[in-house]
Formats: C-alpha cells, sequence, structure tokens
C-alpha cells in the first residue's frame, strides 16, 4: 500500500529539518518504497488480545533514593552552548 | 609479532607480571592506527596522550606491586557514540564535530577501572543509522579483508579496529545488529548482551528499547573477558538489570554436552548465499561433534523482523534526536528566528540517512499519517517475542547466519535504503525481543572474506552463548585468521 499522497514536506517541518524541494521530491521516493515494505505488517494476523511490546524492561519499575547528589557543574556544561551568558542557553527571539 | 596479538588473558598476564609494559602496547597499537588508518580510515580520532599517560599510571601501579585490573594495559577503541569525558565524541555526525562530553560513560569508567587503555574513537555510520559505515560523517570505514568491501556497520571502525591489529578488542553498540553484523564482516566474534545486561549510561541514544553496548573481540574467550567487566547494574542507567553476574570467562570452560541447538527454517530459506549457508551447516556439524544436539523450531514472525524494526526504531530516533536543536550540542546555523535556526542546524548538521529516519519517525508518529503503524509494529513485536519464548522451551540455542552474505562493496547499495535494511534481517529480531545474541567467524567465502555464525539464547543467557562459541573455538581456528596487510 503506497502512502504517496503524504507530503514529505510537512512532515519535515514537523520534524523542524529544512527541506528543498528537490531534497523533498526524493526522499518522497524513498518513502514510497521503504513503506510499502513495511506495510507487510497489515498482512500479519494479530491474535485477539495481544498486547503491544514496547521493550524488555517492562516489568521492571526502577526506583531509588530521592536523595540529593552533586551533579555537573553549569560552566562544564555550557562549554559546549554554541551561545549562552555564562549562566543560560541564549537563543534567537522565539517570537 | 606484536605484542597484541596475544589473548587478552595472556596480555594481561603479561602487564600485570611485569612481562610487557603498559606502554609498549599503546606504542604497538598508535603504530597500527599510524600504518592502517590512512587506507582503512578505522578510527575518528586517536588518544594517544591520554593512553600514555594511562599506561604510565598502569606501570608504576605495578612497579609499585599493586594490582592493575583484569584488563591491565590491554588498549580498546572504543565505538565514537560512547561518550569519554573531555575527548571529542561525535556519533559519526557533523552535528557533534565539536563536542567534548562533561562526563565518560558508565563502561568507559569500568574499562578504566579494570586497567583497559582507550586508545581511540572508531568509526561508525552517523548516530549507528546504517548497516556499512558509509553513512559516517567522517568517511567509510574499509574492510580489513578487501579495502573494496564495507566493515558492515553500524560499529564498523570497533570491528575494523580488531580485524586489522589495532586493538585486541572494542566496544560496539548494537540496535538492530550493529555489533554482530560487523564482526561477521571482519571475521572476528562480537556480542549483543542481553537488553538491560550492560549500562548505557554515557552511550548517544538511538532506540532506547533496542540499543544495547557490548564487546567486539578475536574470540570468544576475550569477549567474556570483557564482558565481566562491563556488565552489571548501573544506578546511572534504570533500564539496566538487577540480575546476578556470572564469571563469563570461567563458563566457557564447560562443554556444551547435551546442549540443545534450534535450527530455524526461516533462517535458510531463500535469499541466503550459498557459501555461507555451507559454512553455517558445517559450523553446526562442528557443535554436534562437541555433544550439541539439534532441534527444529519456528519463528514464524522473524519475516516480519526488519518491516518492524523500521518502525520502532525511526519512532524512537525521531524522538532521542529532536534534542540535537542547535541550542546545547556546540553545532548551530544562524537564523533570525529559534524555528529557522532549529530547521538549519538539523538540515546542515544531519546527514542523508539520519534526516530519513527522522523524517520516518515523525510519519508514523504524527497523528493523521500513519500512527496505527506504530501499534501494529509493537503487537508484531510481541508476537516475535512470543516465538522465542516458545522456541526457549524447546532449545538452550538458536543457531544460523549472521547475515545472508559476507561483506557488500563499498557503494553497492548506496542508491537503494531498503537493500541496506535487509542486511540486518537476521539480527533484528533479538533487539526487538531483547535476547542476546553472538557472531562468531565459522568461515571463507571463495573470494577470501569471512563468514560469521550467530548463536542466540534466552534472557542473560550469555553464558551459554559464550561457552558455545568458546568451545566451537577451541575447535577450530577462522578465529585466528588474520586479514595481509
Amino acid at each position: 500500500m503506497s502512502q504517496s499522497h503524504t507530503s514529505a514536506q510537512k512532515i519535515a517541518s514537523l520534524a523542524r529539518i529544512e527541506l528543498t524541494d528537490e531534497e523533498s521530491a526524493k526522499v518522497q521516493s524513498e518513502f514510497d518504497s521503504i513503506l510499502e515494505y513495511i506495510h507487510q505488517l497489515d498482512e500479519v494476523e494479530i491474535p485477539d488480545g495481544t498486547e503491544p511490546f514496547f521493550g524488555a524492561t517492562e516489568s521492571t519499575n526502577a526506583v531509588r533514593e530521592d536523595a540529593v547528589v552533586p551533579s555537573f557543574d553549569r560552566e562544564e556544561i555550557l562549554k559546549n552552548a554554541p551561545d549562552s551568558d555564562g549562566e543560560f542557553y541564549r537563543v534567537p527571539p522565539v517570537l | 609479532m606484536s605484542v597484541l596479538d596475544n589473548s587478552i588473558e595472556q596480555l594481561a598476564q603479561q602487564v600485570s607480571s611485569g612481562d610487557v609494559s603498559a606502554a609498549q602496547c599503546v606504542d604497538a597499537s598508535i603504530a597500527q592506527i599510524r600504518a592502517q588508518n590512512d587506507s582503512l580510515n578505522v578510527m575518528i580520532s586517536d588518544c594517544e596522550d591520554a593512553a600514555r599517560e594511562r599506561a604510565a599510571s598502569i606501570d608504576a601501579k605495578i612497579a609499585a606491586g599493586e594490582n592493575a585490573g583484569p584488563l591491565a594495559g590491554v588498549p580498546i577503541a572504543i565505538k565514537d557514540g560512547i561518550c569519554t569525558a573531555g575527548h571529542v565524541t561525535t556519533a559519526g555526525s557533523k552535528m557533534l564535530e565539536n563536542f567534548a562530553p562533561p562526563y565518560d560513560a558508565t563502561i568507559v569508567q569500568r574499562l578504566n577501572d579494570a586497567g583497559a587503555i582507550c586508545i581511540g574513537k572508531a568509526n561508525l555510520d552517523e548516530f549507528a543509522m546504517g548497516s556499512s559505515t558509509e553513512n559516517s560523517f567522517f568517511g567509510v570505514t574499509k574492510n580489513p579483508w578487501s579495502t573494496e568491501c564495507v566493515a558492515g556497520g553500524s560499529s564498523g571502525g570497533s570491528a575494523a579496529a580488531v580485524a586489522s591489529g589495532i586493538a585486541p578488542a572494542s566496544i560496539g553498540s548494537d540496535t538492530g545488529g550493529s555489533i554482530r553484523q560487523p564482526a561477521s564482516f571482519c571475521g572476528i566474534t562480537g556480542i549483543k548482551p542481553t537488553y538491560g545486561r550492560v549500562s548505557r549510561f554515557g552511550l548517544i541514544a538511538f532506540a532506547s528499547s533496542l540499543d544495547q553496548i557490548g564487546p567486539m573481540a578475536r574470540s570468544a574467550k576475550d569477549c567474556a573477558i570483557l564482558m565481566n567487566v562491563l556488565s552489571g547494574h548501573d544506578v546511572k542507567d534504570s533500564t539496566s538489570a538487577r540480575n546476578d553476574v556470572p564469571d563469563f570467562a570461567a563458563d566457557c570452560e564447560q562443554d556444551i554436552k547435551r546442549l540443545r541447538l534450534g535450527i530455524c527454517r526461516q533462517h535458510f530459506e531463500e535469499g541466503l548465499n550459498e557459501e555461507v549457508k555451507a559454512s553455517v551447516e558445517e559450523a553446526i556439524k562442528a557443535l554436534e561433534s562437541l555433544g550439541a544436539e539439534t532441534v527444529e523450531i519456528d519463528l514464524p514472525h522473524t519475516k516480519h523482523a526488519v518491516a518492524t524494526y523500521y518502525v520502532v526504531a525511526p519512532c524512537e530516533a525521531s524522538s532521542n534526536l529532536s534534542r540535537f536543536d542547535g541550542v546545547r550540542y556546540t553545532s548551530r546555523e544562524p537564523a533570525e528566528k529559534l524555528i529557522d535556526m532549529y530547521s538549519q542546524t538539523r538540515k546542515v548538521n544531519f546527514g542523508e540517512e539520519v534526516i530519513r529516519r527522522i523524517l520516518l519517525g515523525t510519519y508514523s508518529l504524527s497523528s493523521g499519517y500513519d500512527h496505527e503503524l506504530y501499534k501494529k509494529a509493537s503487537q508484531v513485536r510481541r508476537l516475535i517475542k512470543n516465538d522465542y519464548d516458545a522456541a526457549f522451551e524447546k532449545v538452550d540455542v538458536i543457531v544460523g547466519p549472521t547475515v545472508p552474505t559476507t561483506a557488500f562493496k563499498i557503494g553497492q547499495h548506496a542508491q537503494d535504503p531498503l537493500a541496506m535494511y535487509l542486511a540486518d534481517i537476521y539480527t533484528a529480531s533479538a533487539n526487538l525481543a531483547g535476547v542476546p545474541g553472538i557472531s562468531l567467524p565459522c568461515g571463507f567465502s571463495s573470494d577470501g572474506m569471512p563468514i560469521g555464525l550467530q548463536l542466540q539464547s534466552n534472557m542473560f543467557w550469555e553464558s551459554t552463548l559464550l561457552k558455545a562459541a568458546h568451545q566451537y573455538q577451541t575447535q577450530t581456528d577462522w578465529h585466528s585468521k588474520r586479514p595481509q596487510s
């Protein structure tokens, strides 16, 4: 089943990745063949009551003592910031 | 002969007894990087200065009569998707070209505590997305057995580092086959442990319900020694398992009489190269001659593993990689507005395959598109897991090929992402279910390329895998073959 009506450009804007028209057309055609393959899943018969499986740690609930422990120095973390004022990350205007 | 040709056990003993210095190990490893890296492109960066300092402190410890640890002086290459404090960690991406993490991954810490020396950071497909290491921003890693072929991926640099003698062991990560497939292509041994067995704190996340770190080395015994160091619960990774950790290396010495080997018909059907098939069948006979018994099993849903994987993994990746937005991790493209800054930064700094997978994941998770797909895939994932559960009622180990072919030519699948994805056909199901798997060399094709045998077991049964692989390696010498450099 092809999903070619999907707009790659729209998906890209949701994912915050800019695409040119040319790139978008290429992604679109690759998507078509990948999705056609993936949609083999439509043919799998799912017995009633089959719970989705999200990963092998599904039954564990990890808890720990709620204790204050030292974390990283702000200075260390901000060394990797593209832009900061020494205390906070700095970004272009939001609005 | 280089000191690095010895087994890890021998090497660590020689260093601990003072017969060989840790400094000599580092010299040998750095010399190999110099000799090989220009042609093979195995390492993204080396840690020469830090490694020499570490070696000096290990040698001083030994001179003072102290215990330097079970991996004393052993040089190890670390996949560059794993954080090393203060040393650039790129994940094979332009996005992290200049990123120096403020901390070590837990496994790096554990290796250091055991006396190992990180010799450098190994190449990988960008953010571990790929099966050939062709998707690295830092160029393709070539296969030490033939420079026309890929080393596999995504841990292609880690596999090639061992095969080319740069290091006797390396660390990789495996999300859909990324340790086992390159191990197979490069003629080495590599194990993907059970989900949760090894801490992932400091592994740059790709698909969190599938990712697992594991060792790669020449032999199963070497992998077992590393597993002893890497395994165990970590407070910094809440998904790490609290299960007891056995002595994997000691367990290797047990025999495999009456071990029940499951043979899955689906692993020997169309698409499997004839030479690979013949070598794998030969290996099964060798295991039988050691006392193992074979049983036919059925894993009816494994044929949907790749389709399931390419829903689940991109969904998780699209979420995990949203953190690379130009705010925190070194790279940013200038723009007037915040949203444009995000979109520009991600366009310029992510490679083609990473963008493809982020978009695929965004598509599958977006309301109004195909959001039923994720649910369906997660249900099929349950059926795949149920298949394993049923199989492990009857057998201890599932045996088959790691990959349908030997290493393919560089560029062979460049225009067809789907063909590349099918390289994961025998490996992806283990990640979906969470079970461990090991790949070990079991022969060569007529054109001299290594063939890999895969063994899989139930959750937390790595000892059984390592034991079977080790016993096989006591009877065969495929794992001791070396490429001509």
